[in-house]
């Protein structure tokens, strides 16, 4: 999802064995994408983001390297709460949630500063949604004066990070980089939500830039640090997440009460989950015993204690660990740990019948005739427009009875294609410095709409160009082929505007049009470019199934 | 003349012919000799031989083959320059940087048609007379596309809008007075032929010996595209290790591209930027109210976020063939008498919304595959793919720990490739997530995975860039390489 870079240097003073690192992190099922200028670029698994910091990639690198034994609470708060941020109710109609922490005795020197802003960009990009779903602020905390509050106003104003001009927020939306980057994530409500101190100093403009005021140094010491975003969950998983890091960074954090309506709640938690692992379900899984130690052993290299409780085994889940949401999730750490390489393959045990497609069998069969015919097989995309498979065919539809794509990042691209003909014309607009005759043939999907709703049908087409190409030859191929078939038809005089007026005729089966051939307009086929006579027809591949004389072949049907 | 003087030789029955000819006439013109009831190609192959063999000088001519490239037909309806007249005419005269059309400055400049001046481009006289008169070099490329030669030839030729192919033609053949000592050995069989069988008159004769290195007409057998032949090995494979096909919609709902596998309302690949979603039509229900109500819970609880049935709702072609399997468990949970294991896969098109270049397509083939039964492994997965491949011709592959939001574990089987120095992903595997199965209704195990078909047929066909697949040229199509691997 993300590539990262971190200095070789800085992972190697975390004390991560960077010999092993490429062996390490293909374990975790993650490339290095490159090496150059001391850093190592790493392509972050997307259920890791707490990989994407350095400090949480050094230290599963060591538990991977069984250079760290994880311990059940060694993510803890240094002490009761002091801070308090009091939510206002404004903020539910833009961005309801927040949590914070207070973090002490920061050394944010030697490029670590650098690294938890990167961080934090990085998660807010993915995990966060752009910053929709949640954001990160962090704050010089002796700038400013708690108790602090989270309101949402109609309007404000300070310098933003990095500039000494005051800004009105309406101005920042419009004319300042940042602003115009999330100003979506504000919506219509037409309010701006802010974090101020107890002087009722404005410090963020959330979740799109903070106030000069609280700028954060290499110098800086204690800090102050708000998420916010859309759901508590995400919320409260965030804070959790990078209260690890900067303790693993050396930091202390302390905790800050939230109060709204009412209510108290202090964040971050920081709580070990703790699941019940079942060996059995273990070896159930993996296909292969494993003893309870050995799963603890696995569970290590991970990252989570472990400890035997009866027949089950406990795994304490660190809190950064957000992506894990219940056993299957540790079981598949196990099996990472254990190494999928390690696992003896074992066949699945009971036989079975494989039955083949009737449509994908049909192709074949026809595909066989139709090259003992002598013509040569196309496979064309579906993705189409309306100038190809409709104004250059001469063929006038109804906007709404075709299947039309809302975005497409190919221009040429608006529909899937309502005929295969459109395709093979093209094929032969640009074989024209290839020898004739061509004859081209493809079995496929087209598709439209009826009653509102869309379908696909199987069909197929034919075509064939060169200087004496006419009805009569296009006729003997299909009759040839209907005549193996074994299908019983009759010809009528067709109607296909992509056809010269009289040399068009349509197949007829019970009573239903089931294809169409003839010779192709030359206006037709000045629309592709073609410059020679062409005979051209499309058959309902589904109705010359249902066509067909013998009973069907395909009685076990995969499911009744 | 004395009989010593004769020279007996075996000659092919088409060089006897036309020794023969030649002989009593002296010397022909190729126009004449196709009277001899031979096809050019023999006659030009008999000429070659015997003037080889001294028997005949020929005397040859060197034509000139004109034919328009596809510019030069582009340039039949308007020259840049002409483009460029016009344009200046509506407006006078332009600033230079605001002139794309480069090619068509240059030689207007060059026909005296405009003039510069401070950096804006305006018409001369001899411009304005021109805007009137038809322009001598178009004409010349008129003639050409008749195979006309004009004096401009060169110019057009320079120009990149005519090629020019020179080839040397037979214009007139005589007999040497070697050839006159010749007689051709008149006794063995040419063509056989139905007198002959019939008659039984070939017996006791000699037949005569044909030249085995006479060059012939190419010949193109029609062939069945690789793409259909690589998809039909893969078929071939699963069908044989017991797999039943199945197939499913391509026009699908968010519903059971995303939702019923678990993927989050606000995950990024369900963006417009990813995602072909459909404008018609926009939204396609959800007809099964009790999956429906399950999904539902499994995102409300999974994801402790709001779960949007609209945004399942929205029409979109499939991004993976992974649906086909959604819709499949979601069957099996109904089934009646079904004997499990049981393993199904799928071959067919998805959608992405991609810019296209020389790596990446908007439409790509992806295979599928599900094992639903009581009890089912990694070990079990392991091994079906391993098999899989491995008659794929994909010997060693190995496994690495991969992540899709369908499946824990997850997994990703790949290779080492020795072309080119790395490992490639081969598919993408696991086991169906609890959470799925349950909403499906399933109260089985589910082994899935899902890959790619069009990286590997690069690979068998040698070729690097993947368009070329989708392209559908003839010529590559009749002269490909046979699939290797």
């Amino acid at each position: 999802m993300a590539v990262v870079n971190f200095s070789i240097k800085m992972l190697e003073v975390l004390g991560v064995d960077t010999q092993k690192l490429e062996q390490l992190v293909d374990a975790l099922g993650m490339e290095i994408e490159k090496a150059e200028e001391g850093e190592v670029y790493v392509d972050i698994t997307p259920n890791r983001p707490d990989l994407l910091d350095i400090f949480g990639f050094a230290r599963a690198m060591k538990y991977l390297d069984r250079k760290l034994t994880p311990k059940n609470g060694a993510y803890a708060l240094k002490n009761d709460p002091e801070i308090e941020v009091i939510v206002s109710e404004s903020v539910k109609k833009v961005r309801p949630v927040i949590a914070a922490m207070v973090v002490k005795g920061a050394d944010l020197s030697g490029g670590r500063l650098k690294y938890i802003i990167n961080f934090m960009e990085k998660f807010s990009e993915t995990y966060g949604r752009k910053r929709m779903k949640v954001a990160m602020g962090l704050h010089n905390l002796d700038a400013v004066e708690p108790p602090f509050h989270y309101d949402a106003k109609k309007e404000g104003s300070f310098a933003p990070l990095g500039g000494n001009a005051e800004m009105t927020f309406e101005q920042i939306l419009k004319e300042h980089a940042k602003g115009a980057s999330y100003a979506y994530t504000l919506g219509k409500s037409g309010l701006y939500p802010q974090l101020s101190d107890s002087k009722g100093r404005i410090m963020s403009l959330i979740p799109i830039i903070n106030s000069d005021l609280t700028k954060v140094r290499e110098s800086t010491k204690n800090l102050l640090v708000d998420i916010t975003g859309t759901s508590e969950s995400a919320v409260n998983n965030a804070l959790d997440m990078i209260a690890c890091s900067f303790i693993d960074a050396g930091f202390d954090i302390y905790p800050c009460v939230i109060k709204r309506d009412g209510a108290e709640a202090t964040t971050p938690q920081l709580a070990y989950n703790e699941l019940r692992i079942k060996p059995i379900d273990t070896e159930r899984t993996l296909g292969v015993g494993i003893s309870q130690a050995d799963i603890i052993t696995q569970l290590n290299k991970l990252g989570y204690d472990g400890a035997v409780f009866g027949r089950y085994v406990l795994a304490y889940v660190p809190p950064y660990r957000v992506d894990v949401l219940n056993q299957q999730d540790v079981i598949e750490d196990i099996a990472i740990g254990y190494g999928y390489n390690n696992i003896v393959p074992a066949p699945v045990i009971g036989t079975s019948i494989g039955i083949a497609d009737e449509h994908a069998e049909f192709y074949n069969r026809l595909s066989v005739l139709l090259v003992g015919m002598g013509f040569t097989e196309a496979m064309n995309g579906y993705l189409t427009n309306e100038t190809v498979d409709g104004d250059n065919m001469l063929r006038h539809y109804d906007k709404h009875s075709i299947v039309r794509l809302a975005y497409s990042k190919v221009e040429t691209f608006t529909m899937l294609r309502t005929s295969i003909l459109p395709c093979l014309l093209n094929n032969l607009a640009i074989s024209s410095n290839e020898a004739l005759p061509q004859r081209l043939f493809e079995t496929g999907s087209v598709f439209g709409m009826d009653n509102k709703k869309p379908f696909e049908n199987g069909a197929v087409a034919l075509v064939s160009e060169h200087s004496k190409a006419n009805f009569s030859e296009m006729k003997a191929y299909v009759e040839a082929l209907l005549g193996v078939l074994g299908v019983d038809y009759k010809l009528a005089e067709g109607d296909d505007s992509s056809f010269i007026k009289g040399r068009c005729a349509a197949i007829i089966v019970g009573g239903n049009t089931i294809g169409t051939f003839g010779e192709l307009s030359p206006e037709v086929l000045s629309n592709f470019g073609i410059a020679e006579p062409t005979v051209g027809a499309e058959i309902s591949a589904d109705q010359l199934i249902a066509s067909l004389p013998y009973a069907e072949r395909r009685k076990h049907a995969p499911v009744q | 003349m004395p009989a010593s003087c004769i020279e007996v030789m075996i000659l092919h029955e088409y060089e006897a012919k036309l020794l023969n000819f030649l002989k009593e006439k002296g010397s022909a013109d190729f126009e004449e000799l196709k009277r001899l009831g031979l096809n050019e190609d023999s006659l030009r192959w008999a000429i070659e031989e015997l003037a080889k063999a001294g028997a005949i000088s020929v005397e040859k001519e060197v034509l000139q083959d004109i034919a328009l490239t596809d510019e030069g037909r582009r340039y039949l309806k308007e020259f840049p320059e002409e483009e460029l007249l016009n344009v200046l005419s509506r407006k006078g005269s332009m600033d230079l940087r605001e002139i794309s059309n480069e090619i068509g400055l240059i030689w207007a400049k060059r026909n005296g048609w405009v003039e510069i001046k401070n950096g804006k481009a305006s018409l001369t006289e001899s411009g304005k007379k021109a805007l009137n008169a038809s322009y001598a070099l178009k004409e010349s490329l008129n003639a050409a596309s008749h195979g006309a030669r004009s004096s401009d030839l060169a110019t057009l030729e320079k120009r990149n809008l005519v090629m020019v192919k020179s080839r040397s033609v037979i214009k007139r053949v005589s007999i040497t007075s070697h050839g006159m000592k010749l007689s051709p050995e008149q006794e063995g069989i040419g063509a056989l032929t139905r007198e002959l069988i019939k008659s039984n008159a070939w017996k006791g004769k000699e037949f005569k010996p044909y030249d085995i290195n006479a060059s012939t007409e190419a010949f193109y057998p029609a062939r069945t595209h690789p793409l259909h032949e690589y998809i039909d090995t893969i078929r071939g494979i699963w069908l044989g290790m017991g797999f039943t096909e199945v197939t499913g919609p391509i026009i699908e709902s968010a519903f059971w591209n995303f939702d019923a596998l678990f993927s989050p309302q606000d995950h990024p690949t369900r963006d417009m930027q990813d995602t072909f979603f459909l404008s018609n039509p926009k939204t396609i229900d959800i007809e099964d109210i009790e999956t429906l109500s399950r999904v539902r819970s499994m995102h409300s609880h999974a994801w402790k976020e709001r779960w949007s049935k609209e945004l399942a709702k929205q029409a979109l072609l499939r991004t993976h063939t992974t649906s086909v399997s959604a819709h499949y468990m979601r069957k099996f949970a109904n089934a009646i008498n079904a004997s499990y294991p049981v393993k199904l896969f799928s071959v067919g098109r998805v959608f992405r919304n991609e810019s296209i270049d020389y790596k990446h397509l908007s439409e790509l083939y992806q295979m599928d595959g599900i094992i639903i039964g009581g009890k089912l492994s990694l070990s079990n997965l392991i091994d079906t793919l391993k098999s899989f491949y491995d008659q794929l011709g994909f010997h060693d592959v190995k496994f690495r720990p991969s992540f899709f939001p369908f499946v824990e574990p997850g997994l990703e089987v790949y290779y080492y490739d020795e072309h080119f120095k790395d490992n490639i992903e081969l598919c993408g595997a696991g086991v169906i997530r609890k959470e799925i199965t349950k909403a499906m209704g399933l109260d089985k195990s589910v082994l899935a995975w899902g890959g790619g078909v069009e990286r590997l047929l690069m690979r068998g066909l040698g070729i690097e860039r993947i368009a070329e697949i989708y392209e559908n040229n003839i010529g590559w199509l009749r002269k490909r390489a046979e699939i290797i691997g």
